[in-house]
């Protein structure tokens, strides 16, 4: 679907700008392709240190034995400087910030680290920065078709395409963040580990959030950082994973119990 | 820190920390440095059901609000935040009497001073 909005987007510029459509789209694909060998090539900079085996044995350990199950090469680890639990990767590289080994146990970060060799290991990382900068070029386009093209059809249907683009976008994101997690539960010794590490994380959220201001009245949204609301979520709840988790560690399990 | 409010109902430094921070700062002024994670361990021998989120939000809102700071450590077992005391208990209880003391006088001067003279006879 997403392939399917991008092409006939394409097309539809091409149609309507002629020339100058197709200048545009050669451009700004180049400009994308630049962008995405810069950030291909370039290395984290600031608050990141690369993790050596004898600081933190376990995960070192852990994530190459993943790695070495999941059949992809042995990824750099680095750790940032943060507070706020988080975790992500690119390239073949995994990032943990500090933060998240204060609220998490090992078996947890290992399967948080399983998540993220499974983003590796389905091609995520090589994918998500090509979507992401797409997504300027989606922009563009549209935004050209609308200002240059004097037909209100065209525009209203090049809009269409756009908001098409965006709500198959957000599915295919979340989509790749299920599969992520399916490979995840093959890599670990323990999967309910994962289900774990996504309710810890969901309580710290929840707290910083202020959902839990009667037990911790002091909690005050003030001290973390800003974050922006996204009007269509690219990435699926913690309920949603955790519930898939559990439908796949237990088949048999009707949905209307777990829900 | 200056402390906003003042519940009268609490004692000690509770009266001016909400009840679990002002365990930690507690337990801060003893250790002067900890991890997160040694204050959680500390904390479930009280508290059997604190999970590790709620001792490291609330060591880093103490951290926001001055009473902690926090620095990286690279040792065994890797890098890790550690958390330390930016000031002794009696340093901040100075503060606490002196802020209050500051506004009754702004608000209430006479009261105030003719409290106090009673006081000292």
């Amino acid at each position: 679907m997403l392939y399917l909005v991008m092409l006939l987007q394409l097309i539809l510029a091409i149609g309507m700008l002629g020339e100058l459509g197709l200048k545009l789209i050669v451009t700004s694909a180049l400009l994308v392709l630049l962008i995405y060998i810069w950030a291909y090539t370039s290395e984290p900079k600031g608050s990141y240190h690369a993790l050596e085996r004898e600081q933190i044995p376990w995960l070192y350990d852990g994530v190459a034995k993943m790695a070495k199950k999941a059949g992809i090469r042995m990824p750099k680890i680095y750790l940032l400087e943060d507070y706020i639990p988080n975790a992500y990767s690119f390239k073949n590289t995994l990032v943990f910030s500090l933060g998240l080994f204060e609220v998490l146990g090992e078996e947890e970060i290992l399967a948080v680290a399983a998540h993220e060799i499974g983003h590796i290991k389905n091609g995520d990382t090589k994918l998500f920065p090509v979507i992401a900068y797409s997504r300027y070029l989606m922009m563009l386009l549209t935004l050209m078709i609308v200002v240059v093209t004097k037909s209100s059809l065209v525009s209203f249907t090049s809009l269409i395409l756009y908001a098409l683009y965006e709500m198959s976008r957000a599915e295919y994101l979340k989509k790749r963040e299920f599969g992520a997690d399916h490979t995840a539960l093959g890599l670990l010794d323990v999967p309910l580990s994962l289900k774990h590490a996504l309710e810890e994380l969901k309580y710290y959220e929840d707290l910083r959030e202020n959902v839990k201001t009667n037990a911790l009245p002091s909690i005050e949204p003030s001290i973390d950082r800003k974050q922006g609301t996204q009007i269509i979520e690219t990435h699926p709840s913690y309920d949603e994973r955790i519930l898939r988790i559990l439908l796949e560690i237990n088949p048999g399990l009707p949905q209307n119990r777990l829900q | 820190m200056e402390p906003h409010e003042f519940k009268l109902t609490e004692e000690g430094i509770r009266a001016v920390l909400p009840p679990l921070e002002a365990e930690i700062m507690e337990e801060m002024w003893k250790l002067k440095v900890a991890t997160a994670g040694q204050l959680y361990e500390i904390l479930k021998e009280r508290h059997p059901d604190i999970r590790r989120s709620t001792v490291s939000i609330l060591m880093n809102r103490l951290c926001e609000r001055g009473l902690l700071k926090r620095n990286v450590e690279t040792g065994r077992g890797g890098m890790r935040y550690v958390y330390s005391i930016t000031t002794t208990r009696e340093e901040f209880e100075e503060k606490v009497v002196k802020s209050i003391l500051d506004a009754l006088m702004s608000n209430f001067r006479e009261a105030t001073y003719a409290y106090l003279s009673k006081m000292k006879k």
